[in-house]
């Protein structure tokens, strides 16, 4: 089985116009943590994915997915 | 927690990234010494080589374990020690006991040809365990960084 998790928390992100570290600050991580989960170097615990989703006010799902 | 806080935490992760690496070359040729000067005789530079690379390795493995910065704000220590690089981290010490469990059981069987002392055996250990660890969390910081 190989599915992996994807993300668009880059488009979200830039859709509501905020910057890497503008989200690292509503969330409370480092802008490195919001670079490795946007580029799926990272993929985040249960509890960063609902802290960002409830930042950018959307739905888990709407911020990840599975891919493949 | 503020965007200045943010700002110094990604400013020192970057330095400690790059420090890293350097820290592990420096500790790793400072033992060459240490082995190409081998005699029988203890004298009393020895012991304050030894007491050296002692405190080198003990203050490199704090540095390891808790993430290294620390006089600086809890806050900044806190967004430095976040879920990457605690990942980065277990990832660094998994890589480094299995390249030391390699090493030791090399020497184990060197040990067969060319007998070494104990003190001389956990030495090599204790540095390639370091260094190996060292090299890969900085090696696995800086890709975290890489944007893009």
């Amino acid at each position: 089985m190989a599915e992996a998790l994807a993300n668009r928390l880059l488009a979200i992100r830039t859709e509501r116009g905020l910057t890497q570290a503008a989200l690292a600050e509503l969330v409370g991580v480092s802008r490195k943590t919001i670079n490795t989960v946007e580029n799926g170097v990272f993929v985040p615990s249960t509890l960063l994915a609902l802290k960002l989703a409830r930042a950018l006010a959307r739905p888990v799902e709407d911020l990840f997915f599975l891919d493949g | 927690m503020t965007r200045s806080d943010i700002d110094t935490a990604d400013r020192l992760t970057r330095k400690r990234a790059r420090m890293l690496p350097f820290l592990a070359l420096i500790f790793v040729t400072q033992q060459i010494s240490y082995f190409v000067e081998a005699d029988a005789r203890v004298r009393m530079v020895d012991h304050v080589k030894v007491g050296a690379w002692l405190l080198l390795s003990v203050v490199l493995l704090l540095a390891l374990a808790t993430g290294g910065f620390w006089f600086k704000p809890r806050a900044v220590r806190a967004l430095m020690d976040d879920e990457v690089t605690r990942a980065n981290r277990a990832e660094a010490f998994r890589i480094g006991f299995l390249v030391t469990m390699i090493a030791g059981i090399g020497l184990y069987f060197l040990d067969q040809f060319a007998p070494m002392r104990g003190r001389e055996t956990i030495h090599i250990l204790v540095t390639v365990g370091i260094a190996t660890a060292l090299i890969v969390f900085g090696a696995l910081e800086r890709r975290a960084l890489r944007d893009g």
